[in-house]
Parts: structure tokens; sequence; C-alpha cells
């Protein structure tokens, strides 16, 4: 890591610790009357001692260590794998079947001489599963460019096209195959959830993808593509965060990924250190989190509240 | 010539040209059984000053004659027909000379329609020299490059399911076309292209390949992702074999009309008998042959086989490669004593310029039989990447697999299944004792729950491979009584624990009645109960031919087929060794990491299986 990756990583840490001190500040604030708010210029001007209440609304709250500490830990944890992640130690990721999966699906595609399809969801931009579905077709469209394989990307949300087009067309280039690239393949369908489903079924049945990647957020229309997909024959992957539609993607789909796989997929797939570092050091965070749940639940049944009072937020 | 019919056939001669030396068997119609007779050898003639095979195989038949006192032989060539106590009823053959059948294969997808591919070509008995495909991240001109290098005996073109990709293909074809190779053998000749892909692509291919190679158009090897269809391929291989690598080959046309049967290539040979067996015996099985230049490892899961050729593992020739592949410590991890790594290093290079030696004493012994284990363990992980089952296909899923979701494409080798392990090669058949090569192959494959093992006496599989096309009844009997030793079963639970921790109770109970070899002899019909602690290996006397039933209490964490702590009973057929115990715990398997202890636990076990004689 460079000494400016350290320098904005730190300025941001600085910048988390300065906002877990400025509620504190804030409330000082309003808890006062406005008289002590505002200084007394009459004493200011006369040297007297500034008022004991504004002293009192500094930056720093001490009842917010609490919140200091994680944030700090969690920074620690991160750059703590990131450093060993860059310095080529190798960070063990669990094999992820539906991620593995992408390149076979895109093999078979290739032998079957058929298009693979890859639907982005049905949300904008704003949402964070839009994001990693676009990070993932990066990665989809490097494969397919290497393999020689048509890529279709229909889209429900207008302002994802551009997005999905400047990420396909990345991928074939990263590839080496910028001719290769067919903008007209980065279809807009429709804003219109069910309507955009509509479409992207008379894809599946017209044109008869051979791999079909279910990768974003989705709602209703998960089982009507999945089902749609499965009775042509092709292969499909899908993966979203939305829990609630996780069970129609594992019937009717070849792989799913469950949850934070979704989320896990953009350091997986490229490899990349320090996204693998990241990764790790959220997983670490996580089981922390997860170890004082366990810890207060004990304390707590036994009576010790200070661990559960310590973490509480005020 | 014509084949004459099974029931007529009452001897039958048989050799396998190898690249060093020509073995040639007789084999007669005892009573009911057939049985071999006695078995020759003579160095192969394939080469320089000779260039004619035909004089190995006289010489080798000759052996056989003197030695079993039966005219087969009629000036310069093999009596066909068996009469008034001459000649062979039937003569057939098998050939690796010249460094066997080389192929290149090709397909789409590498892991698809190149890993079909390349499991056509072994299975039909090739070593497959490289594998090219649209995937497989070389430029083109490196591709060129790397097939004019080759120069192999044929090719395998696939790729594309029937109705799938034509454009993979018709690159895939340009490329070959755009290299021009020639054949290794035969200067003039045009290269075998065998065509086992998609049906639409056939006119394309013949347009670009049909003037500049020996095109042949067969069925796809892959209709459908879903199925290999392999065998049409494979019969086109041994076709192509015969009418171009062997008509080319030195003397060979010779030797093509002695044999009614087609010369099958020697490692297809060795993978049609232990197909056969599985198939007979309705059990997984294992075959490994190693050797001085290559490794095959031949098996049969759920009644699909599998060979794959480890072409730089060998015990000679390519006995630094294994160093290399190995890496010095894990091969210092099987030696039972102190040795220096520049010693070390040093005797292997020797045993690599000076390949025809063999070890003189008993260090040296102990240490060939480390690397041996570490080349065999190489091979099968080699052979487990292969072995796998499709990939690209469709999965039905349930609600169930939400958690659980396997990927295709798995290998099937699975060695809780496994019923028997056969070895072959000169470290494993020639090993001053035969529990050398027990312990070698339960090192070097690490069988799970209860294994048959089994050694080739004389290397002869290849010749009751090619028997078992024309006379199943007599390879199969052969191979039983005369070609495998039986060393015993090997019964290892999976899982691990503590060192001196409560393992496996065993009781063994022999079977009355049945005959006995050896010193296991005086102990039929007895009860023998052993229990055994983590860490430890035993041996439990049961001799060829001796039967016995064997009650396996594993303990808490411990699997010996039927499920964790769970009992099993279970019959066994005896063996030159016995029954072997071995406790050291599998997934994982892990020998100490400290090289005083690990000294230490290599002796004890060596002890435990009388391995080795005493070190003075």
């Amino acid at each position: 890591m460079n000494r400016v990756e350290c320098l904005l990583i730190i300025a941001t840490f600085l910048l988390f610790a300065s906002l877990a001190g400025t509620p504190a500040m804030a409330r000082a604030e309003s808890d006062a009357s406005p008289e002590e708010i505002l200084p007394d210029t009459t004493s200011a001007q006369a040297g007297a001692p500034a008022d004991p209440a504004s002293q009192a609304a500094v930056w720093f709250d001490p009842r917010r260590v609490n919140l200091l500490v994680i944030i700090g830990l969690f920074f620690f944890l991160v750059l703590l794998f990131i450093r060993k992640a860059v310095r080529g130690r190798s960070l063990y990721v669990r094999k992820i079947t539906g991620l593995s999966a992408i390149e076979e699906a895109i093999g078979r595609a290739t032998e079957m001489g058929k298009a693979v399809l890859y639907v982005p969801g049905i949300d904008d931009v704003n949402n964070i599963q839009t994001i990693y579905s676009m990070v993932i077709l990066g990665t989809v469209a490097k494969l397919v460019a290497r393999y020689e394989t048509p890529l279709i990307v229909p889209v429900c949300k207008a302002f994802v096209v551009p997005l999905a087009e400047e990420t396909v067309k990345q991928g074939y280039l990263d590839a080496g195959h910028p001719d290769a690239y067919n903008p007209d393949n980065i279809r807009y369908l429709s804003d219109e959830q069910f309507a955009f489903t509509a479409g992207v079924d008379g894809i599946m049945l017209r044109e008869k993808p051979a791999a079909n990647l279910f990768l974003g957020s989705f709602f209703a229309e998960s089982l009507i593509l999945a089902e749609t997909g499965f009775s042509t024959g092709a292969i499909q992957i899908a993966g979203t965060a939305n829990i609630h539609q996780l069970p129609f993607f594992v019937v009717a789909c070849d792989y799913t990924l469950i949850g934070e796989e979704f989320f896990a997929a953009t350091a997986y797939l490229s490899d990349e250190p320090k996204l693998v570092g990241t990764l790790k050091g959220s997983d670490w965070m996580k089981v922390f989190v997860m170890g004082a749940l366990i810890v207060g639940a004990i304390l707590e049944t036994f009576g010790v509240t200070a661990f559960t009072r310590w973490l509480t937020v005020q | 010539m014509s084949v004459p019919k099974p029931e007529d056939v009452t001897s039958i001669l048989a050799t396998d040209c190898g690249s060093t030396t020509t073995k040639a068997i007789l084999i007669e119609k005892k009573g009911d059984e057939y049985r071999l007779i006695v078995r020759g050898e003579a160095p192969t003639t394939v080469e320089a000053p000779f260039e004619d095979v035909t004089k190995g195989v006289l010489n080798a038949v000759r052996e056989v004659e003197e030695l079993a006192g039966r005219k087969l032989l009629s000036g310069e060539s093999i009596l066909s027909k068996a009469e008034d106590g001459e000649g062979a009823d039937i003569y057939i053959s098998t050939s690796s000379a010249g460094g066997g059948l080389q192929m290149m294969v090709f397909g789409v997808v590498k892991a698809m329609t190149g890993e079909s591919a390349q499991r056509a070509a072994l299975g039909a008995g090739a070593i497959v020299m490289d594998v090219i495909a649209s995937n497989d991240g070389r430029l083109p001109h490196e591709k060129i490059r790397r097939i004019r290098q080759l120069r192999p005996d044929m090719i395998l073109l696939s790729g594309g399911i029937d109705g799938g990709t034509t454009a993979h293909v018709a690159e895939l074809a340009e490329l070959l076309s755009a290299a021009d190779p020639k054949a290794r053998l035969g200067a003039g000749y045009m290269l075998p292209v065998i065509y086992a892909g998609n049906v639409d692509a056939r006119d394309i291919v013949s347009e670009r390949l049909g003037e500049k190679t020996a095109l042949v158009l067969t069925e796809n090897i892959r209709p459908v992702l879903e199925r290999e269809n392999l065998q049409p391929a494979r019969h086109r291989i041994h076709d192509l074999f015969m009418e171009h690598v062997m008509a080319h080959a030195p003397g060979y046309k010779k030797l093509m009309n002695w044999t009614p049967v087609p010369v099958m290539p020697t490692p297809a040979a060795v993978g049609k008998i232990i197909e056969t067996i599985a198939r007979e015996e309705g059990i997984q099985a294992i075959g490994v042959d190693i050797g001085g230049a290559t490794t095959d490892v031949f098996s049969v899961f759920q009644t699909v086989f599998n060979r794959t050729v480890s072409a730089n593992l060998g015990m000679s020739y390519s006995i630094s490669n294994v160093l290399a592949e190995a890496g010095l410590e894990n091969i210092m991890r099987w030696i039972p004593f102190r040795v220096e790594e520049k010693d070390l290093r040093n005797r292997i290079k020797n045993k690599m310029i000076r390949p025809t030696t063999i070890p003189q004493s008993l260090e040296e012994l102990m240490i060939e039989q480390g690397i041996a284990r570490e080349a065999l363990r190489l091979a099968f992980e080699q052979h487990k990447s292969l072995a796998v089952g499709l990939k690209g296909v469709q999965q039905e899923r349930t609600i169930s697999d939400t958690f659980e979701q396997s990927s295709s494409g798995e290998t099937l080798v699975d060695l809780r299944q496994l019923g028997m392990l056969v070895g072959s090669g000169g470290v494993l058949s020639h090993a001053p004792r035969r529990a050398q090569a027990a312990f070698m192959l339960i090192d070097g494959f690490l069988p799970e729950c209860v294994t048959h093992l089994a050694v080739d006496s004389i290397f002869m599989m290849p010749q009751l491979g090619v028997l078992s096309e024309v006379h199943p009844k007599a390879a199969t009997e052969v191979f039983k009584k005369d070609c495998l030793i039986h060393l015993g079963p090997c019964v290892a639970p999976i899982g691990a624990g503590k060192e001196g921790v409560e393992c496996l109770q065993v009781r063994l109970e022999r079977e009355e009645g049945a005959a006995s070899e050896g010193k296991a002899a005086k102990a039929k019909g007895t009860t023998e109960s052993l229990s055994l602690k983590f860490g430890q290996m035993a041996v439990l006397p049961l001799g060829v031919g001796e039967r016995g039933r064997l009650v396996l209490n594993p303990s808490k964490g411990f699997d010996v087929g039927a499920g964790s702590g769970r009992s099993l009973e279970t019959k066994v057929d005896g063996g030159v060794v016995g029954v072997v115990l071995d406790c050291r715990g599998r997934r994982p398997f892990q020998l100490p990491s400290n090289e005083g202890e690990r000294v230490k636990k290599l002796s004890e076990w060596n002890a435990a299986l009388n391995v080795y004689p005493e070190r003075k």
C-alpha cells in the first residue's frame, strides 16, 4: 500500500472519529440554552474566562469511545489483511461453487454456440447490489471476450445502461478483444418490473442463451425469470442479497449465491489483494461482532451489565 | 488370418513389445482352466541396428520355446496353429516400442471437449502430448509453433456439441492447417487427423484439412454436453494406429501379418484387463504401472474407465522430475534414517544417468522406494484431476441443496469404494519383499476403509488385456491365478486423532477349509483380535487362498466404511502380506514434522509390517 492510500485511510478514520464526537457536541449544544451557546462577548472582550457550557461542547465525546474503538478495530483488521495480501500471503477464501461455475457456464455457452445472458437486477444504480453486479459484469465480460462468445445484458433502469455499456466495453478491452464488443447487446427494455421480465423471458425463449446469470437485486420476477431459463436448458447462476427471493433461485437455478456471497464475489473473482484483504478484514469483524453478542448474552445472564452498557450507543 | 473360436483355443502365445524388452508368455489349457506355462524375454529390436521389431519377438518366443519344450517357431515366423504339440492356436501382441502412440488433442473449451478428447485418446492407449483449446490462453502463433515442435503420431480434433459452435471448430482447423504438421514416422506420409466434433462443422473441417492431412471423420465425442461418446473415436484411433503408425514402424507390417487380432498399444491393453476385472468382479478398481519414464494410472469407478499417463514421472529417466515436482522435503519424509540433502540429490541424479542400475544397499533401496511413493502419489493426484464427471452439465436442485451446492466435474475417484488396487512396474513387482510393495501402494494412494492390494507378478497385464478381447475367460483365469500376487487387504480408518488414542478394534475369524500357503496356514480356522491406537500399524496373518471375516469396531470419529464410529463386518481374501491395519489416519494423513519423531515412527511402522531387515 502506498503512502497516499495510507493517508487517505487515516483521514477517513479521523473523519469517522470526529463524526463520533460531532453529535455529542450538537446534543450538548441543543441541551444548552441559547445564552450558554452564544459566547459572552462582553466578558471575552474583558479578558474573562469563557463560559463553562461552551467549553463542554468539545470535539470529543467520551461516551462514544466504544464507537471509536470498534471503528478503529475494523480499520485495523482491514488494513492488516490488505497488508498481508499485498505482501503475497495467501488468504484463504472458501470455495464458492456458484462463482467458480461462472466460467463453466460460459464454457457451456461456447460449446453450444449460444450467448450468455447477464441480468444485473431490476434496481437502479443507487442500490449497492447493482453496483456490485456491475463489478461482476466486468469479470464476466472479460471471460466471454476470451471465449469469443456473445454476451447479452438486458437492463431495467435507464441509468444503468451507460454503466453496463462501459463495464462490458472495458471487459472486452481488458481481454484484448475490443472488436468483439457489440453495443446492441446491452439492451434497455423497460423501467416497469414485469414489462422488463417479459422482455427478458422473450430473449430467453427466442435466442436460447446457454448460460443465464441473474446477479443483482431481484424481487417478484425472480422465479419467472429462473423458471423460463430452466425450461430453455440453460445453466443458471443467481445471486442476490434480497434473501426473500433466494428460495426461488435455489430451486430453479444450478447455482445460487447466498446473501453475503454475492458481495464477496468481486474479491473472489478478481483475486485482487486489496479486495481480498478487505473481505477477510470484514469477515473477522463479523466474527468479533458475533463473539461480542455471545459474550454479552452470557454476561447479561449472570447479571453483569457493564459490557452491554459499554457497547450501547448513547 | 481368422480368430479361432474360444472353445477351440488350447494354447496362446502373447508378446508385449516394450521400449526396452519384448516379453513373451505361453498360456495353455490344463484341464478346465487356462494357466501360464512359461515366460521369456529379449531386448526389443525396433531401433538401429536391427530396425525390425520381429527380431526381438522371435528371440523372446525362442526362449519360451526352449523353456516350454514346445516348438513355436518355423524358421523366421510363428507357427500359427497348434498341431501335435507344436505351435500355438493364437498369437497376439501389444506394443509400446518407439515411444508408443503419441497424440495431440484439440477441443473448443479445455475443460469440456478438450478434456473429453484427452480421455478418448488416453483410453485408446495414447500419450497425450498437449491439449490445444480455444481458451488455453496461448496466442495462435504459439499454438502453431507447439504443433510443429511436437510432431505427434496422430491428432484428435473435437469441439462443439452437435448443432453447436462451428466458428471455434473452424478456428482450430485453421490453426492445424497453418501448422501443416508432419507425421513422426514415415516421411512423406500425411498425418492422420480424426475429427470427432460438431457434425455441422464437418464440411468446414474437410475443406481446411482434407488435402493437407489424412482426415477421418467420426461421431462427435460430445454430441451433447450431458453425455460423452468416446468409443467411436477410440476405435478410429486404433484403426489409424494400425494403418499409419504401426505400418510405418520398422518390422510391424510383418508382425501384423502373424496375428489375427490388431496389435494393441500396451497401455490400452492394460486398461482393458483392469476394466474387464472390475466389470466381472463388480468392484471399483485402480491399476498403476510405474515405469522408468512414465507412470500410468487406470481406474474404474461407477463403471467409468479412466486412464492417465504421467509422462514425466518415473523411476529412472524421469526420476529427477519426481524430485522437482514433489520437492526434496516430500521425498525425505519417507526415508527412515537421516540423510544429507546433497547425498540424496546425488543418488537421484545418478539413477537418472544410469537408469538400469538397481539399489545395491538397504539405504539405496529405502531411498528408491521413498521416491516411488512420491511418484505414485503425484501420478494419482493427476489421475484424480482427470477422472472427473462431465463439466458444463445442467443441474437439478431442490431447496435442500441451499447450503450444499455440489459442482459438476467432481472427481469420480472415491477411495472409500475402492475394492482393488493393483500395482505393476519394476519397483513394485520386483521389490525384495512383498510387504515393501504393499507399503508403497498404501503410502502412495492412501487407500481408505477396506481395500484389497495386489501386484502384477511379471508384468503380463498387457498380454492379458489384448487376450481379453478374443478370449475373456482365459484372460480372467490367468490374471487371477498367475498374474496377480495378492498382498492382502488394507484396513485404514478415515479420521484423525491424537497419538495413542484408541482407534480401532479388529477381530479376524479365519475360515476353515480354504487352501492356504505360507506361515499363515497354521492359523487356519482360528480367531484373532487386536486393538490399535491412533498412529499404529499392524499385520494380521491371512495367507494366499485363505478367507476370513473381519469385524471392525472403530472408535468415535473414525470411519471404516459404515459411518463414523460404526462397526463393519466384511469378508476378506488373504495375501502374502496378510491383513494390513493402518491407523495412521486419513483426511488428513500426516507424518510427524519433527525429524527425530518421524524417523522413529517410520522405523516403528516398518518393523510392524516387517518391511525391511533390521539395519545393523
